[in-house]
Formats: C-alpha cells, sequence, structure tokens
C-alpha cells in the first residue's frame, strides 16, 4: 500500500509539473492598478526628500549669505564711539573743509541739492539745524538724519545710545553721519543662485588612426542622443563674476553596428572563462558577462573569441537572433566647478562659462535590443572610473523677474582623459549640449 | 529574450513594461497552481491576482539565490493557504463520510491515458481540507509536522487527511482512466 500511495503521490508531481493554463483575460487589468498605488507612496516621498534637500540646502545657503553680509557691514561701520565720531568728523571736514559743527548742517544740504529733487517733499531742516547747533543742544528729532534722507538703512552700533543724538560736549561729531551714509550706497545684488538645468548633448569622437580596424570601428559607430542634468549653486565673486558647482547625472550612449547578438548559446558554452566574446570598440573593449549570448561580427575583426565562424555557426544550432547593433551606455555623476563672467547684464544678459567637470562612473551596461527591450550582453571592460572635462560655453539668461531667470547655455565640452584605461583605441571625445533651465536668486 | 534578471531590475524600478512581461512569462503556470489549490475558477483567480500582487511587493526581498519560478511559486501557495485559513471554518471536515477502499492494488494500475488536465480535474473535486493537505504534502514536500503548522490541525488529522485523500484520488483515477479506455476505444 506504501508504494500504491507513493504512486499516486507521483503520478500527480509529475503529471502537473509544468502544467500551464492561461488565466482568464483581465486579471492582469486588476493587479496592475494595485501595484501601481503602492508604487506611488515610494515616488511621493522620493520627491519630497529630493525637494526637502534642496529646500534645505537653499535655507542654509541663504542664512549663510545673510550672516556674511551683516558681519561685512558691523566691519565697515566703526566699533565705538570714539572711532565713530573721528571717522565722520574727517568725513565732514573731508567733504565741507569748514567747522565740522557748522559743515554738518551744510554737507546735508549739499547732499540733498545732490540726491534729492528740488521738489523733493521731505521737509528742510535749514534754519532750525544752524540755530540749534549754534545753542549746542540739537536733538535727533529735529534734523531728520541723512539716513533717512538718502534712504539708506542704518545699522546700530554697539555701545552707542539709542536715537540719533548729538552731544554738544563733543562739540564737532554728529552720531548720526557715521560712516556709511556718505559712503557711496551699497550695491544690493543677490548673492547666490540655484539653478536647474537639462541639456540633450551629442557625442562626437575624433577620427582613430588609419589602421583597417580603426576605420571600420569608426564607420560603424555612431553616438546616441544623451542626456545630461542636475543642479547648481552659483555664488556671485562680483557683479560680474560668479563661480558655479553643482550635481549632474549624465548619460552617453554609443551605437555599435554590424554586430550580430544572438540568444540560447548557454548550452553550447563548454568553456570556463568569465566572458567568451570581447568587442572591439572606440571607447574600450566589450566584454560579454551573459553566458547566452553568441557575438559575431557581420564584416570584420572586432568580435574576438574562441567560437569563430569556422568553430561555430549559430544557425545551425538553432540559436535566436537577437539585434544587429550593440548599445553601450554610461552614466556619470558630475561634478562641475566653472566661473561664468557677465558680458551683458540686463534683461536678457549674456554670459561666459568655462571650467571643468569631475565625472565618476556610475553605470556601463552593454545591451542588444529585442522587441523594444534591452537583451543584457555584457560592459565595457577598463572603462576610467573618473573623468576630468573641460567646458566653455556662452549663456543667456532672460530676467523673468528680480529673482527668476530662464538659462539657455550652450556648451562644448572636451574629454581630457580618454574613456579606457587599458589596451586600444583610446579616444578624448568632445560634445555639444545645450544646457536649458531655470534659475532663482537670493 | 531579456533575462529575468533584468526583468526583476525593471520592475524594482517600477517600470511597467517589465511588470507585465513578468506577468505574461510567469501567469499560466502560476494559475495552473491557483487551480490545483482552489475548487473554482473565481478562488483560483483571486489567488492568482494577490499572489502577484505579492509577488510584486516582495521582489525587492528576492536574493536571486535558487529558482525565480520557484520563489514565486512558493508565494502563491503561501496565498492560497492564507485564503485557505481564512474560511477553513466555513468548510466540512469531512465531506464524505465514508471513503471506499479502491478496488483494485494500485500499484499495478495503469494510468497513462490520464493528462495533466484530467489531473487537475480529479485534484480539485477532493474536499478542501483533503486537497490542502495532499498537495502540501505529494506535490509541494512539506510534511505533516509542517502542514500541521500551516493550516492548524493535529498531524494525526494531517496523515488521516492524507490517506483519506489518496484513497478518494485513487478511485477517481481508476475511474477516469477506465471512462477513457472505454472512450478511446
Amino acid at each position: 500500500m506504501a508504494n500504491g500511495d507513493a504512486n499516486i503521490d507521483l503520478l500527480f508531481r509529475n503529471g502537473l509539473k509544468d502544467f500551464e493554463v492561461l488565466p482568464p483575460v483581465g486579471v492582469w487589468a486588476k493587479i496592475l492598478p494595485a501595484i501601481r498605488k503602492k508604487q506611488r507612496p515610494y515616488v511621493m516621498l522620493r520627491a519630497a526628500a529630493v525637494a526637502a534637500v534642496i529646500i534645505s540646502v537653499s535655507v542654509l545657503a541663504y542664512k549663510w549669505s545673510t550672516e556674511i553680509n551683516i558681519s561685512l557691514q558691523d566691519q565697515n561701520i566703526a566699533v565705538n564711539d570714539k572711532s565713530a565720531n573721528i571717522q565722520d568728523t574727517r568725513s565732514v571736514q573731508k567733504i565741507s573743509g569748514r567747522r565740522p559743527a557748522r559743515s554738518v548742517a551744510n554737507s546735508i544740504k549739499e547732499v540733498q541739492a545732490q540726491m534729492l529733487p528740488e521738489e523733493s517733499p521731505v521737509p528742510s531742516p535749514d534754519n532750525q539745524t544752524d540755530q540749534d547747533m549754534d545753542h549746542g543742544s540739537l536733538e535727533s528729532g529735529n534734523l531728520p538724519s541723512l539716513e533717512s534722507i538718502l534712504g539708506i538703512r542704518r545699522a546700530v552700533i554697539p555701545g552707542m545710545t539709542s536715537g540719533n543724538q548729538y552731544s554738544g560736549t563733543s562739540g564737532n561729531s554728529y552720531s548720526g553721519l557715521k560712516g556709511t551714509p556718505f559712503d557711496q550706497p551699497k550695491d544690493k545684488y543677490p548673492k547666490w543662485s540655484i539653478s536647474a538645468l537639462v541639456s540633450p548633448t551629442y557625442y562626437l569622437k575624433p577620427e582613430l588612426d588609419n589602421s583597417i580596424i580603426s576605420k571600420q570601428i569608426s564607420s560603424s559607430e555612431q553616438s546616441r542622443i544623451s542626456y545630461s542634468g542636475g543642479v547648481s549653486f552659483a555664488y556671485k565673486i562680483s557683479r560680474k563674476l560668479s563661480i558655479q558647482s553643482g550635481l549632474y547625472y549624465s548619460t552617453i550612449g554609443n551605437e555599435i553596428n554590424g554586430i550580430n547578438s544572438f540568444s540560447g548559446f548557454r548550452s553550447y558554452d563548454y568553456t570556463k572563462g568569465d566572458h567568451n566574446f570581447e568587442v572591439l570598440t572606440s571607447n574600450g573593449l566589450i566584454y560579454t558577462n551573459n553566458s547566452d549570448v553568441f557575438l559575431m561580427d557581420q564584416a570584420g575583426d572586432r568580435v574576438l573569441t574562441k567560437y569563430t565562424n569556422d568553430v561555430f555557426d549559430p544557425a545551425k544550432a538553432q540559436l535566436s537572433y537577437v539585434d544587429n547593433t550593440l548599445y553601450q551606455n554610461f552614466s556619470y555623476l558630475e561634478m562641475p566647478v566653472f566661473l561664468r563672467y557677465k558680458l551683458i547684464d540686463r534683461t536678457i544678459g549674456f554670459n561666459v562659462i568655462g571650467g571643468l567637470s569631475y565625472n565618476l562612473l556610475v553605470n556601463n551596461t552593454v545591451n542588444a535590443h529585442i522587441s523594444g527591450n534591452n537583451f543584457s550582453v555584457g560592459k565595457t571592460a577598463g572603462l576610467n572610473p573618473f573623468m576630468v572635462t573641460s567646458s566653455f560655453g556662452m549663456g543667456m539668461e532672460y530676467n523673468i523677474s528680480d529673482k527668476i531667470s530662464l538659462n539657455l547655455e550652450p556648451t562644448f565640452r572636451y574629454y581630457l582623459n580618454p574613456f579606457s584605461m587599458i589596451q586600444g583605441p583610446k579616444t578624448h571625445p568632445y560634445s555639444f549640449g545645450i544646457f536649458s533651465g531655470l534659475s532663482y536668486k537670493f | 529574450m531579456p533575462e529575468i534578471i533584468n526583468i526583476i531590475k525593471g520592475c524594482l524600478a517600477g517600470n511597467r513594461r517589465d511588470q507585465e512581461l513578468l506577468y505574461r512569462r510567469h501567469a499560466a503556470k502560476l494559475y495552473a497552481v491557483c487551480l490545483q489549490y482552489s475548487g473554482n475558477d473565481e478562488e483560483a483567480r483571486d489567488i492568482l491576482q494577490e499572489g502577484f500582487i505579492k509577488i510584486f511587493d516582495n521582489l525587492i526581498h528576492y536574493k536571486n539565490e535558487g529558482s525565480f519560478e520557484g520563489w514565486m511559486r512558493r508565494i502563491v501557495v503561501n496565498t492560497a493557504l492564507e485564503k485557505f485559513r481564512n474560511s477553513h471554518n466555513l468548510y466540512r471536515v469531512d465531506d464524505i463520510d465514508h471513503i471506499p477502499e479502491p478496488d483494485a492494488d494500485p500499484e499495478n494500475e495503469d494510468y497513462s491515458g490520464l493528462e495533466a488536465v484530467d489531473l487537475l480535474e480529479i485534484i480539485r473535486e477532493l474536499p478542501p481540507k483533503y486537497r490542502m493537505v495532499f498537495n502540501l504534502f505529494a506535490i509541494e514536500g512539506y510534511s505533516h509536522r509542517e502542514i500541521s503548522d500551516m493550516i492548524n490541525i493535529s498531524e494525526g488529522t494531517s496523515k488521516s487527511n492524507l490517506s483519506r485523500a489518496r484513497t478518494i484520488l485513487q478511485k477517481k483515477v481508476k475511474l477516469y482512466t477506465g471512462v477513457k479506455k472505454v472512450i478511446n476505444g
């Protein structure tokens, strides 16, 4: 009976093994919304995280720039009464060349005459000022300060009494006239800006040497439109010059034509090596890491393998044809350090941009395509994991408002080190891209 | 044809095309499993649907160790088990009071005329608890101890259910074989 039990068990186990029944139509339509719904929070969380990082960095940068401005202002202003008085006196003497007490009022008049239109509604303190000064009891309430006349914000000096008090005993100093009022009004412009830029990029490679294989490589390869995009920050060193950095993600694609790929080779692969095929490209050697793939050069010697045409025929082995093109894909994380010089600063401004970018290789794949899907072939071996590129570009900036501008930056880029570190053709590609995006100044 | 690892990566990245490709590739085999564990088509469809949602939810935990198909099958079987546990109070433990002994020695029976679709039909005619125990023991290879934990019954009950399931199956198999032989002449 025990054998009979095993027999019935085996009958069902083997009989139902690999049995397939097509599911009813519409099941997938019910599964899809459920998995999409669950994925959405992750996408939202990711977007929220990115937004949070950008906002945090922006706020920190803003606070930092504000603190720098305040500390610079404080340094410009005298730190105590005495020095402030001396500075004021000198300033006044320098301007008027008369007795300081008298010259204050005259200086005010002079500045008023220079800075304000004649029909200015600001009341003139002329007579009263002279009279009060003669009595040595001028109160700040009677005399509008130069700061208020000129519309300049006054910083508070530590240790100084509040209000613009004129001390009759000190005779020749008017504390309201400290430092800054007689300086030219400071240029106030946003020091920082954050930009989000994206660019389609077209890569070009210089001609290789004149050998037959090099010519074959050059003629069979073509760059694919690649993309670069990211976030950058810029700090204005001066009104014209700014330094810019950030983080970009860029992709580079290359098509290698005339290499036939087949699937189903795994059952014929008896070698123990880590790869069966190598393909010579201008970016280095492709090593296959999919043991199921079989590669064959349609006409040439770019594929290096033990399974040459005279040893193995994919047609006789009935391998499935996949594609006649290989697609190399590289992705880099890029950190640019650029200098930007403003040539024209108007509603539509023009910049010259130049600098270096440091690129870290983060993705390296080689695929063939079948029915719109990727068929993994391998990767490009010996790629330089760290690339340095030099960039030069012209930037056009359209100021939508004081804070926001639209940017268009045609940029030329040259790779200072070659893609490949190992033996084979070494190329220094160059690329051309047009970055476009928005900038926010703060 | 894209390798399964690339499809998994695509699914993890939220690529709809890869998600559909994964479903299209494996749905038929997994639906057969669902039918094997369920008494009707509607229940089988629900198990497949819930099973696939769990597969997509848990893809990130798949360690690429062992067969991916086996991993998916386990998820579907667990889904069927869960459904069974939730509704097992509704099932009568013994739908058949008297189980007739098989007429002949099963060792000498010739079952070669039976096809997979017949076997599926026969297994689905079993009462739910017998079907579950038989599937878990004979097809999936679990022990009675494991089965007792899975569906909250004693080991003795598991053995008894299996024995009854086998007896019914043997009888039905014989019946089906006889009918087939008559039909085929």
